[in-house]
């Protein structure tokens, strides 16, 4: 589907033989990183694995950014990246200690452990 | 740059107030731990009154903004209505430590002391919401987003020390790293598409793609991917759901404050970035208008929203659930304006924010000042005949209540009004006709809230409803009760105001040959 999208929106490049790596190549890799992220995300109920899938989109959207940057010849793709990581790193602290507060409360990772908040059934 | 960061003094005022903060917490003297809300609210006045005397026509030209005047309303209403919030979260957060301090049973340690940390979250948090109103390029709209959440995720976790708030906070933090990564992505993709990341170069490329037919189609990707991260943010279909159980986990003063912060940020985030692509005779796009796929998920999303938190809303029976489907209703009612695009529909959504602010807050300022058996109120029960006992409290409920129907004179009402107004200007006939039945079934749960305390008797239950430690949060209950029913008699200033902040300074400019020229050379 990128590579539908790529001859749509950006022409030649995309029609490239194999060989030669493209655009469409980094953005092939980085749409596929982005979809396992998601899968895992929405199929695991280990917190950290999940956790670690979100990352995944994060990088995901580092190669998407960087690849268009050389694209472009513009830097701001690299710098945004620099920025991306930032966050990232922010977001691990954050999620880590979250993980180690519900931990010592349950002794489990299990993400569905967690489930006093939901709707009231019945009623 | 130098001109940009000249409106940023009221953000540094605020997270100077942060870091303040941060420090005093440490101390050892309790008068001064007991400053910390004055601080902080403190802060918040100083950027109120200094935020009116930066923005000149001088300073916004320079500043060279995609919507340059925005920040002068956003930041007013913001540290506005962050005052009151801080009044709200007065007394939350320590009182156990505080208690025990006091009666001799432990000495102060700054290690288990948090109430420090989290004023300066919320500071912080309010900070980011006020930089995303100036936000001119992808990296700081991002940055500012991500200010705004990742401080709301730890206040979650800090509010109550019960298991619920933490899971609660993780429950959040989960959907929230998911929700950025899916805008993140669809901002790779929207840089992708225009080669730039700073917003006012992107509407230019767009503009000239759309003269030479259309936007491309990575744009719209991008831009779709970007809406479906954000409406985490403003708690709209299809990333509606973590809000009842959010908001339940949350306290209640935390839970006002989810219901405003990060839903203005992620709506000031939609109308930046949509104004990239822009709506009918905004800008250049004198006739092809919003993008016909952006239309149809904008429409949907709306309707989704509206009728999920409605319905939603209908069963339940904790009042702080009941506000959270409400405030899924009440972005749907404000999707209609994002859709209705600039002029009356911008403004019309920076009119109902200021107004769900307010009417918001009051509801929930009535759950943080009242306690049963020193928590929290929370089942529809514990208001049961709320009138004998705490008059000033029920009246609170009653008027919040009727203003979230829209009912008229009160605020909510000519927010409504003036947004479905928008709505039919713009021809989203069909949408407004939805967003009307919406209303209808909402009163149904909202006049549940308007007859338990004034109708009903007090049940046993209700009887050992009590005043909460802390006067604050009725105060601000109060304050805001008595703005809903006040602040409509200056409606049409409110009116011009935020018309002002979203009025294009840009000239229509004709794609002359230079431009040409730069476009020859880009193929």
């Amino acid at each position: 589907m990128i590579d539908a999208l790529m001859n749509l929106s950006l022409g030649q490049h995309a029609a490239a033989p194999f060989t030669v790596l493209t655009l469409s190549h980094y953005l092939l890799l980085s749409a596929a990183l982005f979809v396992l992220g998601l899968l895992g995300f929405l199929t695991r109920r280990n917190m950290i694995v999940m956790f670690l899938c979100t990352e995944l989109m994060f990088q995901a959207a580092a190669i998407a950014m960087i690849a268009f940057g050389r694209y472009h010849m513009d830097v701001s793709g690299q710098v945004f990246v620099i920025f991306i990581l930032t966050i990232a790193a922010a977001e691990a602290a954050l999620a880590l200690a979250l993980v180690v507060l519900l931990y010592r409360r349950k002794e489990t990772l299990n993400a569905d452990a967690w489930s006093e908040l939901r709707e009231p059934a019945g009623e | 740059m130098v001109e940009k960061l000249w409106f940023l003094i009221p953000e540094m005022i605020v997270f100077g107030g942060a870091v303040l903060v941060s420090v005093l917490g440490l101390s050892k003297r309790k008068v001064i731990r007991d400053a910390l809300p004055i601080v902080a609210g403190g802060s918040l006045l100083a950027a109120l009154i200094v935020t009116p005397m930066l923005y000149d026509a001088e300073h916004v030209a320079a500043a060279n903004l995609l919507m340059g005047n925005l920040g002068l309303y956003v930041k007013v209403v913001v540290c506005g209505i962050g005052i009151l919030l801080v009044m709200m979260n007065t007394g939350l957060i320590d009182r156990r430590l505080e208690s025990a301090v006091a009666a001799g049973r432990a000495k102060f340690d700054p290690i288990s002391a948090t109430r420090g940390e989290f004023f300066a979250f919320l500071l912080l948090s309010l900070t980011g919401l006020m930089l995303c109103s100036n936000a001119n390029d992808l990296i700081w709209l991002f940055l500012a987003l991500e200010l705004t959440s990742l401080p709301t995720y730890v206040m979650v976790a800090m509010s109550r020390g019960s298991k619920k708030a933490q899971e609660a906070a993780v429950k959040y933090f989960f959907l929230g790293a998911l929700s950025a990564a899916i805008f993140l992505y669809g901002f790779a993709l929207l840089y992708g598409a225009s080669g730039t990341i700073v917003l006012t170069e992107m509407r230019d490329v767009f503009a000239r793609q759309a003269d030479f037919g259309d936007v491309s189609n990575l744009a719209i990707v991008g831009m779709i991917l970007s809406i479906l991260g954000i409406s985490f943010k403003i708690a709209a279909a299809p990333m509606h759901f973590y809000a009842p159980d959010v908001y339940q986990g949350a306290a209640a003063a935390v839970a006002a404050f989810l219901a405003f912060v990060p839903k203005f940020a992620g709506l000031l985030a939609l109308m930046l970035l949509l104004s990239t692509i822009g709506w009918e005779n905004h800008y250049r796009f004198t006739e092809i208008g919003l993008p016909p796929a952006l239309q149809i998920t904008l429409w949907i999303i709306a309707v989704l929203t509206m009728t999920l938190g409605n319905v939603g809303a209908l069963l339940q029976t904790s009042i702080k659930r009941i506000l959270a489907y409400s405030s899924i209703a009440h972005s749907g009612y404000m999707l209609i304006g994002i859709l209705a695009g600039p002029g009356l529909g911008m403004s019309a959504v920076l009119f109902y924010m200021l107004a769900y602010g307010l009417m918001n807050t009051a509801a929930f300022a009535v759950l943080a000042g009242l306690e049963r058996s020193g928590r929290e109120i929370e089942t529809l029960d514990d208001l049961a005949g709320l009138r004998q006992r705490h008059p000033l409290m029920a009246g609170v409920m009653v008027v919040s209540a009727l203003s979230l129907i829209g009912f008229p004179p009160l605020l909510g009402f000519w927010g409504k009004l003036y947004l479905f107004i928008a709505g039919i200007e713009a021809g989203h006939i069909l949408l407004v006709v939805i967003a009307g039945l919406n209303s209808a079934i909402s009163a149904w749960y909202y006049l549940g809230l308007v007859k338990m305390p004034m109708l009903e008797q007090p049940s046993a239950r209700a009887e050992t409803v009590v005043r909460g430690p802390s006067l604050w949060p009725r105060v601000a209950g109060l304050i805001t009760a008595a703005a809903v029913i006040v602040v409509p008699l200056f409606t049409r200033n409110l009116l011009k105001a935020s018309d002002a902040a979203v009025a294009d300074e840009q000239v229509f400019v004709t794609p002359d040959t230079d431009d040409s020229q730069q476009l020859a050379s880009r193929k």
